[in-house]
């Protein structure tokens, strides 16, 4: 991005100060996306001084009065990156973004708290694998008469653990079924936005 | 003279329906951000902020409603141009309608 070049030093430093902010709140984004946004601020913020130039405030003033326009960039970027976060989940299936995205997304409807639940269980049964190997009695699926549980327990006497050492591979296939049908949602819940 | 109650009903209705004048002013010629914010100053007579336009152009743009290209400018600052997308014309006839029956549900 090309920066703006301004005349007065004190209006230049509030310019630098204020993109340097923008660059931090969209940090999260992909190099790509983040460029995007800073052209697009800062080419508001170069039309709006330019229109304004003869209009008998001075530099300083016309760039605060933009940049208050534009509000405080993380109240601004909020939706952008909310937005993109999710397509990068969807694009690269990085458990990682796919985190990032819920979170950001998770106060735009029930479906985000619903896959957010399910992310928990993918980790709970990641867990479950890692502690099938340190305590390899205490971990699986367990039925007793009038129980069913999956998961940690003390072992009753009346409960038998049912898969053994195949509860690892069961659980990882768990984990993968359900991370790929939280995408599957994902993708169909952006289809049914677009009809 | 518009009362309290009026104006805030006022700026409630306008923000409700910024999309619509977005589009609408789309429809007429594709726009830059700050060229978009005086066409609905002059043709809508609604003051909207570039904090305001920016999220919602983002929000069209991921709907489908909107295109956009980036212009070279030979002040080196490149603009971007908004465009209303086949769907977002469908939307701006689907929404006039909706507002033309409200009207004949008053009238």
């Amino acid at each position: 991005m090309k920066s703006l070049q301004l005349e007065n030093k004190s209006a230049q430093r509030i310019y630098n100060d204020y993109i340097a902010r923008c660059n931090k709140a969209l940090r999260i984004l992909s190099a790509a996306d983040k460029e995007e946004s800073l052209l697009e601020f800062n080419s508001y913020i170069y039309e709006y001084l330019e229109a304004n130039k003869n209009n008998g405030k001075d530099e300083i003033e016309n760039l605060l009065n933009i940049l208050e326009r534009l509000g405080v960039p993380e109240e601004t970027f909020k939706e952008l990156i909310a937005s993109k976060k999710m397509n990068q989940a969807l694009r690269t299936f990085n458990p990682k973004v796919l985190v990032q995205a819920l979170i950001l997304n998770i106060g735009n409807g029930f479906i985000y708290i619903l896959l957010s639940l399910l992310f928990l269980i993918e980790v709970c049964f990641v867990g479950l694998s890692v502690f099938k190997v340190i305590y390899p009695h205490r971990v699986g699926v367990f039925v007793g008469s009038h129980s069913f549980a999956i998961g940690y327990s003390n072992a009753q006497a009346n409960e038998t653990e049912l898969l053994g050492n195949w509860f690892i591979p069961a659980a990882i296939i768990a984990t993968a079924v359900l991370y790929f049908f939280s995408l599957f949602i994902l993708k169909t819940q952006k289809k049914i936005n677009k009809i | 003279m518009k009362n309290e109650f009026l104006k805030n009903w006022d700026t409630q209705l306008k923000k409700g329906l910024l999309p619509l004048f977005v589009l609408q002013a789309l429809r007429k010629k594709e726009c830059y951000g700050y060229e978009l914010i005086q066409e609905l100053k002059n043709s809508a007579g609604i003051d909207v902020t570039e904090g305001t336009i920016y999220p919602l152009l983002i929000r069209l743009m991921k709907d489908g409603l909107l295109a956009h290209k980036w212009v070279e400018q030979s002040s080196g600052i490149p603009r971007k141009y908004y465009s209303i997308s086949a769907e977002g014309k469908k939307n701006l006839r689907d929404m006039k309608n909706a507002i033309e029956e409200i009207l004949s549900k008053i009238n």
